[in-house]
């Protein structure tokens, strides 16, 4: 792809910005981690060796004890990978399992000591940052929770800029009743209150569906009623351009509507629409955290940072490592975005290239 | 209004004097009008005790079906087919041979060391809506303090002999002075203290117990439950003299004496302005009551505090079983919705005591070695006690698919790890639910034994019912592909850790469970309308002597219509919606051994109903017990005193007796050497006199 020579430099400009930059390759990289989340912390075994064959059960179906030779109950009930390798270990015949590097999952309750409760920061164990109420491990349930934020961060963003700039850049260009029309659906849109007709919504949605359901159904609600503020930045920027007069000349040599809007409209509003980009995925995540922490967010036992800051403020002082893990997560996702939207913004600032004197 | 007419001409001059005038006019109009409403609501009380039939339970019940209609009890009435309801005889009519008993053999249960005095604060989690007994929102968790556990009945239930003797309870006399049984006649007289005040100074007599018939069948109250139970269970209330009556109930059952001596009487003298629009008109009125404490107005402040005083003339505080109780001279409530901040209410010493039923609380963030407890300043209590116990456990709707199917309810028992639950979540402390009744003494089954966890005997049973292979998410799927997925809806937010806990164990079986955590209110919405598959709830059981079958199990709770005259289930039938049946059980025998059970009057014969009855259900497993609490316990400041003996075997929290004290100028002390470093001895006692084995 041959990339314009101002875009070029506005990119050239964003790697310049240390701070911008790092993080925001330092949150590509967790991205890239979360993605594979299921081989790095994970109570279902990398491989397994059985019989001399090897076998990967990661994404794979669950299996029966039977598959592994177990026996008794045993056979008929889903494997416990750690306790298959303690069986192995036992049997020495040359069987072994491989665990990944933390071995739990987000859902797996571990007793520590015979007791279900929030238990410190043991490495011995692998809870390398403590385990919540019911024993189940925390950085395995923010990593799973990180991954579901951030996902549901990006698709939000995806959907609100899709329905946001093509409503926005329509207003702009067709102008007139279209444009006045739409200015009334969006004034009286944007003041239903956002947060009743989550908590609505959510109270009349039966419980049979399941959790991904639910979560397309939250995005899908607060996109609806999120695209409304992208409209009137979109809409200034293209009346802006429509008046320039390289639109007039397009449009003298006959340019068909479409290849105005997305040649050369489009391409010049983009440094006005980016820099909101990461602001809208913090203003995601936020919303989302929040909806969980008030319990109006994904069903339990879904991991998510609002639903570990709800359980980790509740035991602030016998668990203090709850809150605080959810809570530097949560501040570190938000900085690295934060600091990319600061770094964006000043590199497609246009200040940075013309000088009115 | 001529008054008003003649002012009206007068200079502007007077305008002062004018509104004064009209304000003096008003009132005398307002009292006119209560003048009015006074007398309506008098007549209408008078017309009711001449006119209201006694229906009984026959007649009662076809009047709820809908089987007989107003006008035809009115038309029965008017044939003088029925008996009247209120008889006004003399004393002369008292029967000559009454064994009149009064409880005086029984052993008083306060200590003698207790002293008056003193402010309690605690916190309640919602303000009262309404100070009404009755009607919409009085049902709340106030109401014990304005009810329940402050007012007096004719007589109470003995907390600590709990023995049955001659097929009854052992009582104490409370507003009664003495009583005599006629089962027989299935009749009981009762001869009122003559002391018995109110709490604004007026005598308590036998026209305050009519008045109570006539205002829980008066339709004004809004509270069909009471209407119902109020003309079905009794059928002649007699007044002798002012302060001897009679009460006759249809059945004898073993109890009946105690659902004479628990009635209360209700001072008809503050309610001579019931009417139409009783729900409003009394909303904030606090009732005149029999028993120690009353609410003042100005400790009314509403959202915020509300404080119950001692009565320092209450006429039954030098009786026996009643001195030495209700000794604070204020409890003081304020507003504290979050648990976790009244738990640090609770460690700034804002409020007294604090309940500490949950392990996490127990041991986790009010260690023994907590500062706190080390030193002696809070102490720690448990005490079993011995009562019914609340239904906590997985109420299993019957009537969807595939749950209604035996085989796959009995894989769900076996597929719900209460053990892991108890063991490791409730560590220890909490025990197995086994019967639908568990607490009920002699009434509870003692062979009956839960299902234990066993992944084998789960799987066996949702084989049974074609669920023989597993999906990749480890989920049973039969034949037609359905999956073995169930909602498990709860409303306690606080315990949803147990079904999070119970739902990674169930996949073990091949059992998937979806967690829904409801508020409470929708969550009881849910399961009133039966719209649940499987709901984690329990109800609330009060000491009573023997289970409530009718309610929970008989098919007129499940079904508008269960059965076709053939006795065949009914294709068309629909679920009846706002009753106690959660199972929609359906069955006819167990129908017709909870018909012989509601008729019977041997203590006997109930019981062995009662057995059957669990052993049908322990068949039909569509009940999955779950856990029992055999104690409470409760963490106090220092200055908070108790008897010897703690508290008394049926009591369900420190506050249900009052039987504690705070030691006088405690507080400060306490307070004081908070703030310097000084110890005490650590107070942790459990109190085991009545653990179960």
């Amino acid at each position: 792809m041959r990339l314009n020579p101002l875009t070029l430099r506005k990119l050239k400009r964003f790697r310049e910005i240390r701070r911008g930059y790092y993080s925001f390759l330092i949150l590509i990289g967790l991205l890239g981690l979360s993605a594979v989340s299921e081989l790095i912390i994970n109570d279902r075994a990398l491989a397994v060796r059985y019989e001399g064959a090897w076998s990967f059960p990661t994404y794979g179906p669950v299996e029966l004890g039977a598959v592994y030779g177990l026996e008794g109950t045993a056979a008929r009930r889903p494997v416990d990978y750690r306790d298959l390798a303690a069986h192995f270990e036992a049997q020495d015949v040359g069987n072994r399992v491989i665990m990944p590097l933390i071995p739990w999952g987000p859902y797996y309750n571990d007793a520590v000591g015979g007791i279900l409760r929030a238990e410190p920061p043991n490495f011995e164990r692998g809870h390398y940052l403590g385990t919540d109420t019911t024993g189940r491990d925390i950085l395995a349930r923010l990593v799973y929770g990180f991954r579901t934020a951030m996902l549901f961060a990006l698709a939000f963003t995806a959907l609100t800029y899709l329905i946001g700039v093509t409503i926005g850049c329509a207003m702009g260009y067709f102008g007139g009743l279209f444009d006045l029309l739409f200015q009334r659906i969006i004034e009286i849109w944007s003041n239903v209150p956002f947060l009743y007709m989550v908590i609505i919504i959510f109270s009349v949605i039966p419980a049979t569906f399941s959790a991904s359901a639910r979560i397309g159904i939250l995005l899908i609600i607060m996109v609806l009623f999120s695209w409304t503020g992208l409209t009137y930045y979109m809409r200034t920027a293209t009346y802006k351009e429509k008046a320039r007069d390289y639109t007039a000349a397009a449009q003298v040599l006959g340019a068909s509507t479409s290849r105005i809007v997305f040649r050369h409209i489009l391409p010049n509003t983009v440094a006005t629409m980016v820099t909101f980009v990461p602001f809208t995925v913090v203003g995601a995540i936020t919303a989302i955290t929040a909806l969980d922490f008030l319990g109006f967010g994904l069903p339990p036992p879904t991991p998510s940072i609002g639903e570990m800051l709800k359980q980790g403020t509740a035991n602030l002082t016998t668990a203090p490592w709850i809150v605080s893990s959810a809570f530097a997560a949560l501040v570190v996702i938000l900085l690295l975005v934060t600091f990319i939207g600061e770094a964006v913004r000043e590199a497609f600032d246009p200040r940075q290239f013309t000088l009115y004197k | 209004m001529p008054a008003v007419l003649r002012s009206a001409c007068l200079l502007p001059l007077f305008a002062l004097l004018l509104a004064a005038c009209g304000g003096a006019d008003r009132d005398a109009a307002q009292s006119d009008e209560l003048e009015q409403r006074r007398a309506k609501a008098q007549a209408a009380m008078e017309h009711h005790y001449a006119n209201q039939p006694s229906l009984g339970p026959a007649l009662r019940e076809a009047f709820e079906r809908g089987d007989v209609t107003q006008d035809e009890i009115d038309a029965m009435a008017a044939a003088g087919e029925l008996q009247p309801f209120f008889v006004f005889a003399t004393p002369d009519d008292l029967p000559d041979d009454l064994t009149w008993q009064d409880g005086s053999d029984l052993p008083e249960f306060a200590s003698p060391e207790a002293k008056k005095g003193g402010t309690w604060y605690t916190a309640v989690q919602d303000y009262p809506r309404t100070l009404r007994r009755v009607g919409p929102d009085a049902n709340s968790a106030f109401r014990p303090f304005i009810l329940d556990d402050v007012v007096m009945n004719f007589g109470q239930r003995h907390p600590e002999d709990i023995s049955i003797v001659g097929g009854n309870f052992r009582y104490y006399p409370g507003i009664a002075e003495s009583w005599a049984e006629d089962r027989e006649n299935r009749t009981v007289y009762v001869r009122i203290n003559p002391a018995a005040r109110w709490s604004d100074g007026e005598r308590i007599t036998a026209d305050d117990l009519l008045f109570m018939f006539y205002f829980f069948q008066s339709e004004w109250i809004n509270e069909p439950w009471y209407n119902n139970f109020y003309s079905r269970n009794y059928v002649r209330v007699v007044r002798y003299d002012d302060l001897t009556f009679s009460v006759t109930v249809p059945e004898a059952k073993p109890d009946m004496l105690g659902r004479v001596l628990g009635l209360e009487p209700l001072p008809a003298h503050f309610f001579e302005e019931f009417g139409p629009d009783f729900v409003d008109r009394y909303q904030w009125r606090f009732v005149p009551t029999s028993g120690a404490y009353v609410i003042r107005d100005e400790d009314v402040r509403r959202g915020r505090t509300i404080a119950l005083t001692r009565n320092p003339d209450w006429w039954a505080k030098d009786l026996p079983f009643w001195r030495h109780r209700y000794n604070y001279d204020r409890i003081h409530f304020s507003v504290i919705r979050d648990t976790a901040k009244r738990f640090e209410s609770f460690r700034a010493g804002e409020i007294d005591a604090f309940g500490l039923n949950l392990p996490d609380y127990y041991y986790d963030r009010l260690p023994d070695d907590d500062d706190l407890v080390a030193r002696g300043l809070v102490g720690k209590y448990t005490f079993y006690n011995e009562r019914p116990r609340p239904t906590y456990g997985f109420w299993i709707n019957s009537s969807r698919p595939l749950l209604d199917n035996r085989d796959i309810r009995e894989g769900i028992h076996y597929a719900s790890n209460w053990e892991r639950v108890l063991r490791e979540y409730f560590r220890g402390d909490y025990t197995r639910m086994h019967t639908t009744a568990d607490g009920y003494g002699e009434f509870t089954h003692p062979d009956i034994r839960a299902r234990d966890f066993d992944v084998d005997k789960a799987l066996e049973a949702f084989a049974r019912a074609g669920f023989t292979e597993r999906d990749s998410e480890g989920v049973l799927v039969n034949e037609r592909g359905q999956r073995l997925a169930f909602t498990l809806t709860t409303g306690y937010e606080n315990l949803q850790d147990i079904l999070t806990i119970m739902q990674r164990e169930a996949l073990q079986a091949g059992l998937r469970f979806r967690v829904e955590v409801l508020d409470g209110t929708a969550a009881w919405k849910k399961v009133q309308e039966k719209q649940h598959d499987i709901q984690f709830t329990a109800f609330n059981v009060g000491p009573e002597m023997y289970p409530r079958y009718w309610e929970t199990y008989h098919s007129v709770n499940a079904y508008d219509r269960a059965f076709l005259p053939d006795g065949a289930p009914n294709p068309d039938r629909r679920p009846m919606v706002q009753t106690n049946n959660l199972q929609l059980i359906a069955n006819r025998e167990l129908d017709a051994l909870i018909e012989r059970y509601r008729a019977s009057e041997s203590a006997e014969e109930m019981r062995k109903l009662a057995f059957e009855m669990e052993e049908i259900l322990f068949e039909d497993a569509s009940f999955v017990p779950g856990f029992v609490m055999p104690f409470y316990r409760v963490a106090a400041w220092r200055w908070a005193r108790w008897p010897e003996h703690f508290d008394v075997r049926l009591s369900r929290d420190p506050l249900q007796y009052f039987l504690g004290w705070i030691e006088p100028g405690e507080r400060e002390r306490i307070l004081a050497a908070r703030r310097s470093d000084q110890r005490f001895e650590p107070v942790i006692e459990v109190h085991d006199r009545y653990r179960p084995e």
